[in-house]
């Protein structure tokens, strides 16, 4: 078994763990970052939500319930969390809109709004009201985006269909990255002679170059033009994690990528190690301290039983609100399932509460008391608690 | 108005059967379905063909007769049935006195068994509790309900006589004493029909004492709810029953990709208001996993229930009264239909219209046993390597359904309903139950202006929350998971809805 020594072991790889593990390369330590494949950010809209409630983010975090994570985190904190990462996307070229100040507006494929607060450059020429009209377009093949949702509830809506020779989103992403065929796609799209105010894509305009092409279709089209977040696999979301993770490189960090942890070495109140299953053979990684951004359930942090709910990594307490039948309500939309508050509970350090365990630290959707939808606080509490994770974790090694 | 000869009322087996008979002795007839066809219990139930083992020591001629539609069903829904065979298994503990009386009342009503032991059975089913003592083998099978009902309505189609789903039975028509017809609304343009016949047949099932009321007449039965689960693959090629006394979660029968448990039993007053308890769903997966121990760790995808139409009868374990059936004659021109069986369907079907064929006097035999349904040579069946013979434009994934077939269900059946295309499809009965595929199907009849784009967003949200009525029973593990995204997908990444 190879044994590797570092200053922090961060487990997870969505946007908590990565950014707690940005800084603290970012000032001299040695990181490295163990997942057991990709986070749920790949799953997400590219958004960053801070407290989509409030017409104002930064005042609708104080509005939110007393036991919200949030709380925990110094308000200096989140603004210094959200100005790092607008800086590191601007780096990394995918620039992100947006303000703590004010919510933005981000058109769904149902043709509602998403309200969020730092938004993809791609998102930025959404319209913010229901007066402007838009041309979408929409791809041959593309199962997952159907224009006829937003027609529903836009007027001056139209739409045309191009057909790129793939149908899926990935695969329509891989196209536009080739420039004849996009420079194709230019003068079909000049041939639709679209008289809208805004012309509305789904978001596969590229990979690596979103940006890029955004802003020059609009110049060559001569209209301002947006991509619309699509359902899984969703391409914004997978830009913000592929910036986050060459950023976090970038700064020296370490990623051992397909190496879910096995097993924990302690010592006392002191956790010296990880183990992880690895190709071949268990690999040890030692470290001084450790941060948990495992996520919640879907990105598997936290494992719903029959009977409870359990972490099972560090075995860190859960908060389990109630009975398995309490964990959801009878109506769908409620927003208020019970489940939503499922987590672990830490103190203003972000070391979970009832545990013995002095050096770690916990982050991000694992969190209890979050409830993501109904708070509307999702990426953005994992850029300000993994930030905070950050901090504590050098506190703790100094 | 419209003018047939005689009204049935109910889309499940027992009336899509009755539409066939009739359409099978050339009287034309009109079928009317509240919701679609086996909407009701018939699609609630396990999807079990009985060899009549589990009621011969109880009900020996619910038994035979079981045998008998079983190996009729065998010939004639051949797309409809899984020849799986069964087993009955006998756990530690299990009574030895039951295994004989069980042999023996198989013997005495005719249902072939083999006794095999415990190594055999386990060749056969490897995922079996290791431990059982033996398993006799009876002729079990598993048959696909919604299949069946549209199989047997097709006759009717195909001769013409009027089928109208979603329709709801308002009013029965009197005139002199008699039931001359009823009034129906359907029940989404809203708009009223009436239709006159001679003869009324209510085949409603758990809500025949409801149609009945509205004629005045009474129907007494005993509501008994029965619970099932489902997991998100076959855990058994057969059908594995419990040899004991009938029982709580005491079946397992493996039906197209996944396998249905249960059931449990439980006397219910009103059948449009049903729940499950989680612990019903605990008592499930607990019995179940004690004849196939994998059970206690799989995926369960969805918990729902059915309500069972009994006979009145004094006995208080619903699980002991008798599944045998009854028409009643109301003496006004209306028969009501109940009890029975999923597998005896056909059987009360041919009772039903030869009681209708007497009263008007017309001799002609059912030939519904010896004529194959109509409409199967189009069906594939279930070989996977079938289906994936178009992969073209897949639009479930979990279920291998493309585009096109959904296009087709559309074209053909004019639905503007997306549990239409989930019951002749299977769309959306996977891991995801229609998490992905429903936002694709109702873009897709909105992209063939089958629904307005207003309509396609109201039926997504409805979808979601009966969607849910199914699954919120069966929420831990991976399906938990799988639904926290889901949730995701619609409130948060769509603002489908937004917090109050």
């Amino acid at each position: 078994m190879s044994v590797t020594e570092y200053d922090v072991i961060i487990i997870g790889a969505g946007v908590a763990g990565l950014t707690a593990g940005a800084l603290l390369a970012s000032r001299g330590f040695q990181v490295a970052l163990v997942t057991a494949g990709e986070p749920t950010a790949c799953l997400s809209t590219g958004c960053i939500d801070v407290c989509s409630g409030n017409h104002n983010p930064l005042a609708g975090i104080k509005e939110l319930p007393d036991a919200h994570p949030f709380h925990l985190v110094p308000e200096k904190t989140i603004t210094e969390s959200l100005d790092n990462f607008l800086k590191a996307m601007q780096e990394m070229g995918i620039p992100y809109t947006g303000t703590l100040a004010e919510n933005r507006l981000v058109l769904s494929a149902l043709g509602t709004f998403k309200t969020s607060c730092l938004v993809p450059s791609t998102m930025k020429a959404a319209p913010q009201d229901t007066r402007d009209s838009i041309h979408i377009i929409s791809f041959a093949g593309l199962k997952d985006f159907y224009p006829g949702y937003i027609i529903s509830r836009r007027p001056n809506t139209e739409f045309s269909v191009y057909d790129a020779g793939v149908a899926s989103t990935m695969g329509i992403a891989a196209h536009f990255e080739e420039e004849d065929c996009l420079e194709r796609f230019i003068s079909w799209l000049k041939g639709q002679n679209v008289s809208a105010d805004r012309i509305a894509f789904p978001a596969v305009l590229g990979l690596e170059s979103a940006d890029k092409i955004v802003k020059m279709l609009a110049l060559r089209i001569g209209k301002p033009v947006f991509e619309i977040p699509t359902i899984p696999p969703s391409m914004p979301g997978r830009r913000l994690f592929n910036a986050l993770k060459d950023y976090f490189r970038k700064k020296g960090g370490t990623i051992y990528w397909g190496w879910p942890v096995s097993g924990v070495e302690k010592s006392g109140k002191i956790i010296e190690g990880v183990t992880t299953a690895s190709k071949g053979r268990p690999n040890s990684l030692n470290g001084k301290s450790f941060i948990l951004a495992t996520g919640s359930f879907v990105g598997g942090g936290l494992v719903a039983g029959r009977e409870t709910i359990t972490e099972n990594i560090f075995h860190l307490p859960v908060h389990v609100p109630g009975a398995r039948e309490t964990w959801f309500e009878n109506d769908y939309f409620s927003f208020s399932h019970g489940i939503g508050r499922a987590g672990i509970i830490v103190d203003s350090s972000l070391r979970p509460d009832g545990s013995p365990l002095e050096n770690i630290f916990v982050c991000g959707g694992i969190l209890a008391d979050t409830e993501i939808l109904k708070n509307g606080c999702g990426h953005g509490l994992a850029i300000a608690t993994g930030q905070r994770a950050a901090e504590s974790c050098m506190e703790c090694l100094r | 108005m419209i003018k047939a000869d005689v009204i049935i009322i109910g889309g499940g087996a027992t009336g899509c059967g009755i539409a066939r008979d009739l359409a099978l002795r050339g009287i034309p007839h009109c079928l009317i379905e509240k919701g679609d066809f086996a909407a009701g219990t018939t699609g609630a139930c396990h999807g079990l063909l009985h060899s009549g083992g589990r009621y011969a020591v109880n009900d020996p001629i619910a038994a035979r007769e079981c045998y008998d539609e079983n190996q009729i069903l065998r010939r004639i829904a051949i797309k409809c049935v899984e020849q799986t065979g069964g087993l009955f298994v006998r756990l530690p503990g299990d009574s030895k006195r039951f295994r004989e009386l069980f042999l023996r009342s198989c013997g005495e009503v005719g249902i072939p068994t083999e006794v095999i032991s415990s190594t055999k059975a386990l060749d056969l089913v490897p995922n079996l509790n290791p431990e059982i003592e033996e398993a006799i083998k009876v002729p079990d099978c598993s048959i696909d309900p919604f299949r069946l009902c549209m199989l047997n309505i097709r006759t009717s189609q195909l001769r013409n006589n009027l089928i109208f789903t979603r329709h709801k039975v308002t009013e029965i028509i009197k005139s002199h004493g008699r039931c001359i017809g009823v009034k129906a609304t359907d029940q989404s343009t809203g708009e009223a029909r009436e239709i006159h016949a001679n003869i009324i047949v209510n085949a409603t099932g758990a809500w025949a004492n409801m149609i009945a009321s509205l004629a005045g007449c009474e129907v007494p039965m005993t509501l008994a709810k029965g619970s099932l689960v489902i997991t998100n693959h076959r855990l058994t090629n057969m059908v594995i029953n419990r040899l004991r006394p009938p029982s709580d979660g005491d079946i397992i029968v493996p039906n197209e990709a996944v396998c249905l448990a249960g059931t449990t039993s439980l006397a219910v007053e009103n059948p449009d208001k049903i729940g499950i308890e989680a612990a019903e769903v605990d008592t499930i997966i607990s019995e179940a996993g004690r004849m196939i121990p994998h059970f206690n760790n799989t995926r369960i995808i969805r918990a729902f229930s059915g309500v069972r139409p009994l006979l009145k009868s004094q006995k208080m374990d619903s699980h002991e009264i008798s599944r045998g059936f009854r028409i009643i004659d109301h003496q006004n021109g209306m028969y009501s239909i109940v009890g029975g069986k999923l597998t005896t369907f056909r059987l009360m079907a041919e009772k039903m219209v030869d009681t209708i064929m007497a009263s008007f006097n017309l001799k002609r035999a059912c030939e519904t046993a010896a004529i194959p349904l109509d409409g199967q040579e189009e069906l594939s069946g279930y070989p996977l390597s079938k289906r994936l013979a178009d992969m073209k434009d897949i639009v479930c994934e979990c279920e291998l359904v493309n585009r096109k077939e959904v296009e087709r269900i559309i074209n053909q059946t004019g639905t503007r309903n997306v549990g239409d295309i989930t019951h002749r499809t299977r769309l959306g009965m996977g891991p995801c139950q229609g998490g992905f595929c429903t936002f694709r199907a109702l873009g897709i009849m909105n992209d063939m202006s089958v629904v307005s784009p207003e309509q396609s967003m109201a039926m997504l949200r409805d979808f979601l929350q009966r969607r849910f009525r199914g699954i919120r029973y069966a929420l831990w593990g991976d399906q938990l998971r799988e639904e926290q995204l889901v949730e995701y997908i619609y409130l948060g990444i769509l603002a489908l809805e937004k917090p109050k």
